[in-house]
């Protein structure tokens, strides 16, 4: 027994020698993403647009000639296995920054990324992570949730005719941070600008059925409803809805409405809404033709979405904070936070709004735009930009 | 040469090491595994530290299932009430001496409630009763968010000690290997004591033991108590571990996978808890390593960990309990006998 | 009233569901006495198979007979390789190759798919019938329809049919069957192929009722061990009475519980059912009582 544990836990040194060995002269960059987990519906989409980014960027000159490393992992949505994933990039690889993925996990490890000053780029737009006198070293590309429900929130205010009483809405969301994330911004904004939040309803990270839950709401009388769980639980919610025949419009987040979502509800997704801070896969935009000419030349047969549009902006902005800390000779974790909050207006191409990011708020913008489904296609019927109060920073 | 084991008095029979040389090896090997720690780096420490985690947690629910034979899917429950103790102690600033064996009994306490269906159920109606109580306490844990923090978990601080901080994996792995030493030794005395040999009467035949005169329902719910004490202590040395400790840490399929160790390392032995547990945690970290080296290559590979973990650690189970129902640890004692009593057979 | 009545209606859809899963695991249990945690995954994997198949065009008819012709073949070959070794063995042991066999088909159905939802091409339209004041959804008309004809075949294949009274033998005493030569062999594939392909409907059901199909499939496998305890773990009349009940009680207990409780009653409460019974009624309400004899 005792020589066949010295024998692997030898085995086992000798290959974390050699893995580190592997490294080089190149940026390293961390990954941590969802591609088998709950989430892995819009997860995979996102990475393969971070993973095509960086190609692009590696193939175009790099950071002022320096290569990019990205060292990926999937870490299915389970905390526990991004704490480790995390402890690995930052104490083994030593990553200068890392592109995050879920709410729950980023803002799990919000305190230690701050005290190992690595910023982290979630793609969880949780209002939780702007304020910077709490989470410094958090960032991301897209108004928060709490701002999108807001603009969802004006969009319901607009889209209401009947004069002579307001309008009812449900919330539902998932039993996780992720789900949780915008609600008492929800609540709070709700009663400012004059709607009744009827009810609240929570619904399991994995279901298959949301009729009971849709049932209490049915007693309740809403005529509107934002989903904040992923495309599949939406699907799930719509066609049930449809089933017990419900006349409640229904609203999404970004990672619950995106081009997949009409695939997988179909005539269940019709008149649905969503908030869409990024554009479509194919959209006009001056930025668009970068992703389809990579698209034609890499993968021509794959098709994309406006989550993997998500992921290249995600690396857009973070190699030209690379780009701008190179430059400064701050190739640090403290330059690149530093290089990232002199971003001012800082032009995506129009694959989303321009990013801003100073050192008192990481919100990079607050504009919104809300697209419908009509036809199975998505199309874009309002947009809304909330002000930058500060009692919402942080919120 | 020696040709084989001649005991002449109850003392030399009972005892724990059967040869000096078995007593110098283990002495050898435990201080190379105390000075390991000084030089690994980071990401093995973190594999040492949740390995060792792994085998008090075996151990524990050795006690129960492999020794006093009581099916127990509930594993993860009594972990994430040791864990949840531990973080809610270590918060208002307990020093870890106090809250690890707080949270040991807390979690002993729970385990003798959930083990009262046992005085009426077995087998199958007993694991039965005690996934059911995994559950329960896992909707707990979610709702209670003021104590637990619910879905988003709640932080763990370094265990310290009247201001000493075991601020780094390094540190605790001085914590964590000692306790796990010591949890061992106690299981191996345990089952040379008249408690010992109860449970283990009980799981042979609990009807003859009742006959006997072994109270068996009373050494039952002593059996899931001490089996939950040492899961209970896995679950606080894993809060500190992991820092970060929220329900997801603690699904039903890590008891299941603890039933894989001890089923992979052999029932009813401390040595099968130890091997199962070393080579299920060190195969999830190859099985990582090689998906990320050859990743580079088929980028496709990264997306394959999460099946394969879960294919292989089936499968592993399966193969096992197909061709080896005795675990490693009949495998391992096979080899040595052999080695032991060489050129003769037996 | 109409809240309740939809619940209780909507429970019994998807305790029709659970019925079916309910009852592979008791057929299993009936004629050889294995207790087969990895029933959800023959749901599961009856479900993707059927996706794979439609997808390449199939017409649905041949898709389907596709699916159960493959589940029964995956039933004989698994009873052959993984568990004829196994017989014997303790109850342990027997409990985790089947749970060890569950993470091999969930993985590889992870591996092979993915874990996002594939949309399966539409059976039913979404359009509800209104039954009185209820609306229901066409699909779950249809699968219930379809449960309780299985249902049917099975109870009279069992107490008619040759091949199921001798299945009704093996389960009462292997050896008695040997000897009036009952090929007990073949009894024991017939039975996991029986059992896999009742699954698999039940996957094919869920998978149309959804539109899709998706990793989160497989947490049904653990709601069938509630409903084997509540029926009973040999009786299929319990298997079919304990799957609408734990349906019922799962959507009463979320619509009236979950706003008290934020969330997650509905999942909790099979299982606290399930406690209760075990203290109350071991046995369940149809099964056999075992007697211990020393």
């Amino acid at each position: 027994m005792h020589s066949i544990r010295m024998a692997l836990l030898l085995l086992c040194m000798a290959a974390a020698a050699h893995a580190q060995a592997l490294a080089g002269g190149d940026i390293k960059v961390g990954g941590i993403f969802d591609l088998t987990g709950i989430t892995s519906d819009v997860g995979k989409s996102f990475a393969q647009g971070v993973r095509d980014g960086v190609q692009w960027t590696n193939e175009n000159g790099g950071i002022n000639g320096k290569k990019i490393r990205l060292i990926d992992v999937d870490y299915g949505y389970k905390i526990p296995e991004a704490v480790a994933a995390y402890k690995r990039m930052v104490g083994d690889e030593h990553v200068i920054m890392i592109n995050g993925w879920g709410t729950g996990d980023t803002e799990g490890l919000k305190a230690q990324v701050n005290q190992d000053k690595v910023p982290y780029l979630s793609a969880s737009f949780s209002g939780h992570l702007t304020d910077p006198s709490k989470t410094p070293y958090n960032f991301f590309v897209a108004p928060s949730y709490s701002d999108q429900l807001r603009a969802w929130l004006r969009w319901v205010k607009d889209d209401w005719k009947d004069k002579s009483r307001n309008p009812k809405v449900a919330f539902f969301y998932g039993d996780n941070a992720y789900g949780k994330s915008p609600i008492e911004a929800g609540r709070r904004y709700s009663k400012e600008i004059g709607i009744d939040l009827v009810d609240e309803e929570i619904v399991p990270g994995a279901f298959q059925d949301a009729t009971s839950q849709l049932l209490n709401m049915k007693q309740k009388g809403a005529d509107y409803a934002y989903i904040n769980v992923t495309t599949t639980g939406v699907s799930t919610i719509l066609r049930d809805a449809k089933k017990l025949g419900l006349a409640t419009k229904f609203g999404s987040n970004p990672y619950g409405f995106s081009e997949a979502l009409p695939q997988v509800a179909k005539e269940a997704a019709e008149g649905v809404t969503g908030v869409m801070p990024h554009v479509p896969f194919g959209e006009k935009v001056a930025g668009m033709k970068r992703l389809v000419d990579f698209h034609q030349k890499n993968h021509p047969n794959d098709t994309h979405d406006a989550l993997y549009v998500r992921g290249w902006t995600y690396v857009l902005v973070w190699t030209e904070a690379l780009k701008r800390a190179d430059k400064a000779k701050a190739l640090t974790g403290e330059g690149v936070k530093a290089a990232l909050e002199t971003f001012k207006e800082f032009d995506v191409g129009g694959l989303t709004e321009p990013v801003t990011y100073t050192s008192t708020d990481h919100r990079p913008s607050t504009k919104t735009p809300i697209y419908q489904v009509k036809g199975g296609k998505l199309v874009k019927v309002a947009e809304y930009e909330m002000p930058r109060k500060p009692e919402w920073l942080g919120l | 040469m020696r040709s084989g084991e001649f005991h002449t008095s109850y003392r030399v029979d009972m005892a724990i090491f059967e040869t000096a040389r078995a007593r110098w090896i283990l002495t050898a090997f435990l201080v190379v595994l105390f000075v390991l720690p000084i030089f690994g780096s980071s990401y093995w420490l973190d594999v040492l530290n949740r390995a060792a985690i792994a085998v008090i947690a075996a151990m524990g629910l050795n006690i129960l299932t492999g020794f006093t034979g009581q099916i127990s899917l509930g594993n993860a429950a009594f972990m994430a009430i040791g864990a949840y103790t531990t973080a809610w102690l270590a918060n208002r600033g307990l020093p870890f001496v106090i809250v690890i064996p707080v949270a040991g009994i807390t979690a002993a306490l729970a385990g003798m409630v959930f083990g009262v269906p046992s005085l009426r159920l077995k087998g199958l109606y007993l694991a039965m009763a005690t996934l059911a109580a995994h559950f329960i306490v896992e909707f707990a844990v979610t709702h209670w968010d003021s104590v637990t923090g619910g879905v988003a978990g709640t932080s763990v601080p370094f265990p310290s000690l009247f201001g000493f901080t075991l601020a780094s994996d390094r540190a605790l792995a001085f914590l964590i290997l000692p306790a796990c030493i010591l949890h061992l030794w106690f299981a191996k005395n345990l089952f040379r004591t008249r408690v010992g040999k109860a449970f283990v009467a009980i799981r042979d035949h609990d009807i003859s033991a009742e006959v006997m005169g072994v109270e068996v329902f009373r050494f039952k719910l002593l059996s899931f108590g001490v089996s939950s004490f040492y899961v209970g202590v896995a679950g606080s040395l894993l809060a500190y571990q992991a820092r970060i400790i929220s329900p997801e840490n603690f699904p039903l399929s890590l008891a299941i996978d603890q039933l894989g160790m001890i089923i992979v390392g052999g029932l009813g032995s401390v040595l099968g808890s130890i091997l199962g547990a070393v080579f299920l945690t060190v195969l999830t970290e190859l099985l990582r390593l090689a998906t990320g080296a050859l990743s580079g290559t088929f980028p496709a590979l990264i997306q394959l960990f999460a099946p394969l973990k879960l294919g292989v650690f089936g499968l592993t189970i399966v193969l096992f309990l197909i061709f080896e129902p005795d675990g490693l640890a009949a495998g391992w004692r096979r080899v040595r006998n052999y080695f032991r009593l060489y050129p003769f057979a037996y | 009233m109409e809240f309740f009545l939809q619940l209780v209606l909507n429970g019994l859809v998807v305790g029709s569901i659970y019925s079916l899963l309910a009852l592979g695991f008791v057929i299993i249990y009936k004629s050889s006495g294995i207790l087969n945690f990895a029933q959800g995954e023959f749901l599961l994997l009856g479900a993707y198979v059927f996706l794979a198949i439609s997808s390449m065009h199939a017409p649905i008819l041949a898709a389907l007979l596709l699916t159960f012709a493959f589940s029964a073949i995956l039933g004989i070959v698994l009873e052959r390789v993984v568990l004829r070794p196994l017989i014997g063995e303790p109850i342990i042991s027997v409990i985790m190759v089947t749970l060890g066999l569950s993470s091999v088909l969930r993985a590889i159905v992870q591996g092979i798919w993915g874990t996002d939802t594939r949309p399966l091409p539409t059976v039913f339209s979404l359009e509800p019938i209104q039954l009185g004041p209820l609306p229901i959804a066409r699909g779950y008309l249809y699968s219930a329809v379809a449960v309780a004809v299985l249902l049917v075949i099975l109870t009279a294949f069992f107490k008619y049919a040759r091949p199921g009274i001798a299945m009704r033998a093996t389960a009462d005493s292997q050896q008695v069957a040997l000897s009036m030569g009952i090929s007990v062999r073949r009894i024991f594939a017939l039975s996991w192929s029986i059992a896999a392909v009742v699954s698999a409907a039940g996957g094919v059901l869920l998978g149309t009722m959804r539109g899709g199909v998706d990793g989160s499939l497989a947490i049904l496998g653990l709601k069938v061990l509630p409903v084997v305890i509540v029926g009973g773990l040999d009786s299929i009349g319990g298997a079919i009475v304990g799957g609408l009940l734990i349906g019922v009680l799962e959507n009463l207990s979320g619509g009236y519980l979950d706003p008290v409780f934020g969330g997650g009653v509905k999942e909790v409460a099979p299982f606290v059912a399930l406690v209760l019974i075990l203290m109350i009624r071991p046995y369940g309400f149809f099964g056999k009582v075992r007697i211990e004899r020393v």
